[in-house]
């Protein structure tokens, strides 16, 4: 059993990781801006796991109208394009995947990741295995949670721990 | 000249693409697959000069398509563009055979670097 997530990673490598990540696949000049941990943010979530000597997941969550507008610039979507419900979707969970396997790196190993999911954001864990990362985009409210599992989560890839 | 992109992610597949196109490979021919079993196939029907390949899939990760295809004696050259890029994968997928791996997030820079010398 490894340490809590609080004394493996902060929110300051959470941020720096997201920036990247953000950059790369939002677009070169959108830049997550860093918030405060005020109200938990209410919307879509996307999340993988993490099994190793650290369970637990990974989870992005946004608010109902930037998902619209991230799904746009992820895309690189016309603006009269009709953004659907698959799409907003497929784009939640690779940002999840990503962040995933970028935080999973920063571990310790040998850990596995699975595949993305998304619906309503799972449960918090205790707040000792719990790392928040408050952000925003183009005033979007973000977060991501890295949140520890009391038990290891349903193993769903078909990788081999590394 | 033709590459197959192999990823489970439609927006990962798409943006794949689009970073080949930014990274100036305008003219090659792209074919997709969603996991590892349609890549083999794939590769057997289309006969790439590249596969660009998740490694994280349902069905039959990357390097489980990996190994295969050197199994059967297929030499196509291949390449991993992944999540996560942890010393162990990278000698992992080194050790199965693949030229590279590229770890998300990339840029078209990261393509060039790569795949120039593949594609030369």
């Amino acid at each position: 059993m490894s340490a809590p997530i609080t004394h493996l990673l902060d929110g300051e490598t959470v941020t720096a990781v997201a920036g990247e990540v953000w950059s790369a696949l939002v677009g070169e000049e959108e830049f997550l801006v860093p918030g405060h941990d005020g109200p938990v943010v209410l919307g879509p979530s996307a999340w993988v796991t993490v099994t190793g000597p650290w369970n637990g997941l990974v989870v992005l969550t946004c608010d109902e109208a930037g998902t619209a507008d991230l799904t746009r610039s992820v895309l690189q979507m016309r603006a009269d394009e009709e953004v659907t419900a698959e799409d907003v979707d497929d784009v939640l969970r690779e940002l999840a995947n990503i962040l995933g396997g970028n935080v999973k790196s920063l571990l310790p190993g040998p850990s596995a990741l699975g595949l993305p999911e998304t619906g309503v954001a799972p449960l918090r864990a205790a707040d000792v295995d719990t790392c928040r990362v408050a952000a925003s985009w183009r005033g979007h409210d973000l977060a991501i949670t890295i949140q520890g599992a009391t038990e290891a989560p349903v193993f769903t890839t078909t990788e081999v721990p590394q | 000249m033709k590459i197959l992109v192999t990823d489970d992610s439609r927006v990962m597949r798409q943006i794949v693409v689009r970073t080949l196109r930014q990274a100036g490979y305008d003219d090659v021919d792209i074919v997709e697959a969603e996991d590892g079993v349609e890549c083999l196939a794939k590769v057997a029907s289309d006969a790439p000069d590249l596969v660009l390949s998740d490694w994280n899939m349902p069905n039959m990760t990357g390097i489980e398509c990996l190994r295969a295809l050197r199994a059967q004696g297929s030499s196509v050259p291949f390449g991993f563009v992944t999540s996560e890029g942890s010393p162990e994968m990278r000698e992992q997928a080194s050790q199965a055979g693949a030229l590279f791996l590229i770890a998300k997030p990339f840029t078209a820079d990261t393509f060039r670097d790569e795949l120039d010398t593949v594609l030369a």
